[in-house]
């Protein structure tokens, strides 16, 4: 892909989504358009750690590390709440480190397990700490006041940020030592690349956007909970991946913007949602393999086919 | 089919669908009432009993001529979410039922992390808010429009123990059970502080998971402190009835509560004859001497409709929608500051058969408390009992 | 003494329904390496279908443990069939694809927690007990019901193991699950092995369904927790390994018990999750794991 043609289509991206995030008044969309955000942000990650060849199931303990670290210093320690967030991040990223130095032995099957019990342990662990509010929640997580309409902006900012970071790591040499890695580790370290360090440094990036999406999420609902960061948001991330495409940097994103719609669209049918967003899930990945990305991409006509420009493409 | 149709008509199938689904447009004056409790998961029963019994006392209000405000008639509807029972969720919820919904009042709300989440955006748009939850952080001062639809451990304790204490004069040391949450904790509180008072040793207080099936290991830990009273506080029905069965396997027999136990039916179900003896302190019985017609008849649809007896949580329910009619009857206005200020002050009939208003002052530092009559019951025969009914 | 007597045999009587549990996940995983989430589901259908006939059963004249056996074959029945659509209509495609049969294994939780509340509503249901009565082995007290689960649950297991080690069947499942190339080019059909695979594991969850009903707490959401203590005797134990499998079960149903016993029951929780990382510290592919 041309370096042009993704530029352009990101200033697009980006803009449009800022935009909205301004101009955007409806309080309820505005926080749907928040729920987005954050969801794409861990939609990516996971992806992210994705191209080394492994699925970090942990993320939701660790979007729950970062809300909590964030909610902490800034209703005990009064912390102003961008230094938090930002805090909370490079905390989370830091203990991830911890965690994959020790976990990423175990491959694959291994790794995602390990990263669903170590999820459900530290679920249960905040329950027992009364100086994070127990079940009951910790509440009373608010930005200042002023920051009351800017909010959607700072998120999607914020996001598009880490995005951007995430896009660019992509692309760069240390993406292609990843794939490198996904394909045939042994191969990567015969040519002396340190596979283990460049794994760390991989889940250290992902879980500090995770922790910092965790931060967000804490500010933007004023109220977190254990029960908020359970497996299920882990299993909802891998969703939207594959629900968009795991193949594209953009799939993340579009799977994250369908079904979190999907989501708040069908909250409205009582306690049938899980039953909705689950035949969602089941049919495509059933029917759509790929993907919403793969889809379009197999609408594209091959090249060497087309004669006559691009309006073949338009009678599939 | 390319993929390109299948997309397409997948599309066009889900707009249709959004279109058929959309609110209907309103004939006649109607209030909607959000209502936030779980609806899937473990807790799903009471989602939809709350449910059923908020429909219950809409249909009643609207077949006895609906709400008079300023020469308007208005009617109540029900609108109800699934919170799933954490904040994240309670926060969707809440967003939906307010801001998307318009909702002003919420009817009931189940769950104190949900609620929190609830509370927190209710307030800052002035919304009433009916709930069920047990955290006394909801309801001080600080929570002019937040009340409470049904009895907490700090009603019901002091009584059920102090009637039990009056019963079983021989008893001296009670362990007690919570599940881990919010709950389990502030029931475990109130209730060491009440066993206390009335001089029992409180031998060990444990907590456990919700969502466990396995009950043995945690049945023979509370037996190995050989207390004369199992008190299983906050438990819900089914996994008391397990862990009493088991203790009965393992021998111990003694003083059984499940303190805000709130039925006898997942009770029996698990516990079958080792339920027999239990005391509970929110139950509600529905036996023709205790029972009026009226609630006997509700009960009956309730057991069709949700496959179980209604209890003192779904109750709370249909009893806010009564209490709200009377509150904007008596400030003549349909704006949640006003009905809000005159809440405390009305009385209105509550489904247990009498004539209540509110308190709390003493307790919660503000009037928000329904005075519900507090009813000790037990298991006797295999039929839940009432043996004792204070109104406070 | 008398008590560590008593924990062995709740040891023993828990570690039993773990075990029939996650000898069909470590089946499945190893022929076909899917991690597989709906099994507690498969699990559950067949413990509801068994509460829920056997009540209308004994109202209408069959003795206790006649109508138990027509409630648990039809329970195990309808298990069969769901696992059989799920297999068929899905993870067909997806075998070795481990990201991809999670997902599918994911929606379709949520889907059938939507249906299952649906069909059974979410009231527990109690089931009487068939096998009334308890009996004392050695200084503890055990009750008959328990102890026909256990029996039952260990001879499940070992006519698995019997079949795996002695059958045509069973040797073409661990070929299988050993190099699948190498055994479909030895002429083993790969389709048809998998989908009994999946059946048989299907089996025995649907089998410790239908025995944990009368003695345990029947709702629709009985399956998650099961899993998730499956899944960690499965990890330990090693994915692919049936001796494995019964070794993680026994080790977690024993934490549990001391744990649950010794301490809090929900730092026993914590404390199984805790030396799940452990044990993978030292053996990164479980106990008794190969690839």
């Amino acid at each position: 892909m041309l370096k042009s043609t993704s530029t352009i289509s990101w200033l697009v991206f980006a803009g449009a989504a800022l935009l909205l995030s301004l101009l955007l008044q409806d309080l309820y969309l505005r926080s749907v358009l928040n729920l987005i955000a954050i969801s794409a942000l861990l939609a990516v990650s996971l992806r992210f750690v994705m191209l080394m060849g492994e699925l970090n199931f942990a993320i939701a303990a660790f979007v729950g590390i970062g809300a909590y670290a964030a909610g902490y210093m800034s209703t005990a320690m009064e912390v102003p709440f961008w230094l938090a967030i930002l805090i909370a991040g490079i905390g989370t990223g830091i203990v991830s480190a911890a965690f994959g130095a020790v976990t990423l032995r175990a491959k694959g099957p291994y790794f995602l397990l390990i990263g669903f019990a170590f999820t459900e342990a530290i679920r249960v662990a905040y329950s027992k700490v009364p100086a994070l509010g127990g079940t009951s929640g910790m509440v009373g997580i608010f930005p200042p006041i002023a920051m009351d309409p800017w909010m959607p902006f700072f998120v999607m900012a914020t996001v598009i940020v880490l995005l951007l970071i995430f896009f660019i790591l992509e692309r760069s040499d240390f993406g292609r030592v990843l794939f490198a890695i996904r394909e045939k580790e042994e191969v990567a370290r015969s040519v002396g690349i340190n596979t283990f360090i460049y794994k760390i440094a991989t889940i250290a990036f992902a879980c500090f956007a995770a922790g910092i999406a965790g931060g967000l999420h804490a500010f933007v609902n004023n109220v977190i909970s254990p029960g908020d960061f359970s497996y299920l948001m882990a299993a909802f991330a891998l969703a939207y991946v594959k629900v968009g495409g795991e193949d594209h940097f953009f799939g993340p994103i579009l799977g994250a913007i369908f079904l979190v719609s999907l989501s708040a669209y069908s909250l409205g049918f009582g306690g049938d949602e899980h039953f909705i967003y689950g035949g969602a899930i089941v049919l495509v990945v059933l029917l759509l393999p790929k993907g919403a990305v793969g889809a379009i991409a197999n609408m594209r006509p091959k090249k060497a086919h087309v004669k006559g420009g691009g309006h073949a493409a338009l009678e599939q | 089919m390319t993929i390109f149709n299948k997309c397409a008509t997948s599309a066009a199938a889900i707009l249709v669908a959004s279109f058929a689904a959309a609110p209907m447009v309103q004939a006649e004056e109607v209030i909607k009432l959000g209502l936030s409790t779980p609806l899937s998961g473990a807790a799903a029963i009471w989602g939809k009993g709350a449910e059923f019994m908020c429909e219950t006392a809409a249909e009643e209000i609207r077949e006895a001529g609906g709400v008079s405000v300023q020469g308007e008639t208005y009617f109540f509807e029900c609108l109800s979410y699934d919170n799933k029972y954490n904040a994240a969720e309670g926060t969707k919820v809440a967003q939906a039922l307010f801001n998307r919904e318009g909702v002003k009042f919420i009817g009931g709300s189940l769950g104190t992390a949900p609620v929190r989440a609830l509370q927190s955006l209710a307030e800052r748009q002035g919304a009433l808010v009916f709930t069920t939850a047990w955290g006394a952080s909801l309801k001080g001062p600080e929570h002019p429009t937040t009340f409470t639809q049904m009895n907490t451990p700090g009603e019901i304790l002091p009584e059920l123990i102090g009637y039990i204490v009056e019963q079983h004069p021989g008893a001296e040391s009670v362990a007690m059970l919570n599940p881990n949450d919010a709950t389990g904790q502030e029931t475990e509180e109130i209730a060491a502080t009440v066993w206390g008072e009335q001089d029992v040793e409180i031998v060990a207080s444990d907590y456990y998971e919700r969502g466990t099936t396995e009950f043995q290991p945690i049945a023979a830990r509370l037996a190995s402190f050989d207390p004369d009273i199992i008190d299983l506080g906050a438990t819900p029905p089914a996994d008391a009835g397990a862990i009493f069965k088991e203790l009965d396997v393992i021998g111990w027999d003694g003083v059984k509560v499940v303190e805000v136990g709130t039925g006898a039916d997942g009770l029996k179900a698990t516990g079958g004859d080792a339920a027999e003896g239990v005391y509970m302190g929110a139950g509600v019985t529905f036996n023709a001497d205790t029972a009026t017609e009226h609630q006997i008849k509700v009960n009956e649809r309730a057991k069709e409709a949700i496959g179980e007896s209604l209890n003192a949580v779904q109750i709370g329910f249909y009893d806010s929608l009564f209490a709200l009619k009377a509150a904007m009857e008596a400030a003549d206005s349909v704006d949640p500051q006003a009905v809000a200020e005159a809440m405390p002050d009305v009385t209105f009939k509550t489904f247990y058969g009498s004539d209540i208003g509110f308190y709390g002052e003493e307790r919660y530092g503000r009037v928000q408390q329904m005075r519900l009559p507090i009813i000790v019951t037990q298991v006797q025969n295999g039929e839940l009992v009432e043996v004792g009914r204070l109104t406070p | 003494m008398q008590t560590f007597i008593q924990l062995g045999a709740t040891t023993l009587q828990i570690g039993a329904v773990y075990v029939l549990f996650s000898l069909g996940l470590t089946l499945i995983f190893g022929v076909m390496r899917i991690v597989n989430f709906v099994h507690g589901h498969i699990f559950a259908v067949a413990a509801l279908v068994v509460a829920y006939l056997l009540p209308i059963l004994v109202g209408g004249g069959l003795a206790a443990p006649a109508a138990y056996v027509v409630a648990s074959a039809c329970g195990i029945a309808v298990s069969l069939a769901l696992g059989a659509i799920i297999y068929l209509f899905g993870f067909r495609y997806f075998q070795r694809d481990l990201v991809g049969s999670f997902i599918l294994s994911i929606g379709l939780v949520l889907l059938l927690d939507g249906v299952l509340l649906h069909v059974f509503g979410g009231a527990v249901r109690g089931v009487p007990e068939i096998f009334p009565g308890s009996v004392n082995i050695a200084g503890a007290q055990i009750t008959v019901q328990r102890l026909f689960l256990c029996g039952v649950a260990f001879l499940m297991a070992g006519i698995l193991y019997w079949t795996l080690g002695h059958t045509k069947l069973g040797r073409a499942l661990r070929a299988v699950a050993y190099d699948h190339e190498a055994a479909m080019m030895m002429g083993v059909p790969y389709a048809r092995i998998a989908f009994f695979g999946f059946l048989i594991a299907s089996l025995l969850a649907a089998i410790a369904g239908a025995l944990i009903a009368p003695v345990s707490i029947v709702s629709p959401v009985i399956g998650t927790d099961y899993l998730i203590k499956g899944f960690i005797a499965v990890i330990i134990g090693g994915l692919g390994s049936v001796p494995g499998a019964i070794l993680g079960s026994l080790f977690v149903a024993l934490v549990e018990t001391l744990g649950g016993y010794y301490f809090d029951s929900s730092y026993a929780a914590i404390a199984i999750f805790a030396l799940v990382i452990v044990v993978l510290l030292f053996r990164p592919k479980g106990m008794m794991g190969r690839a």
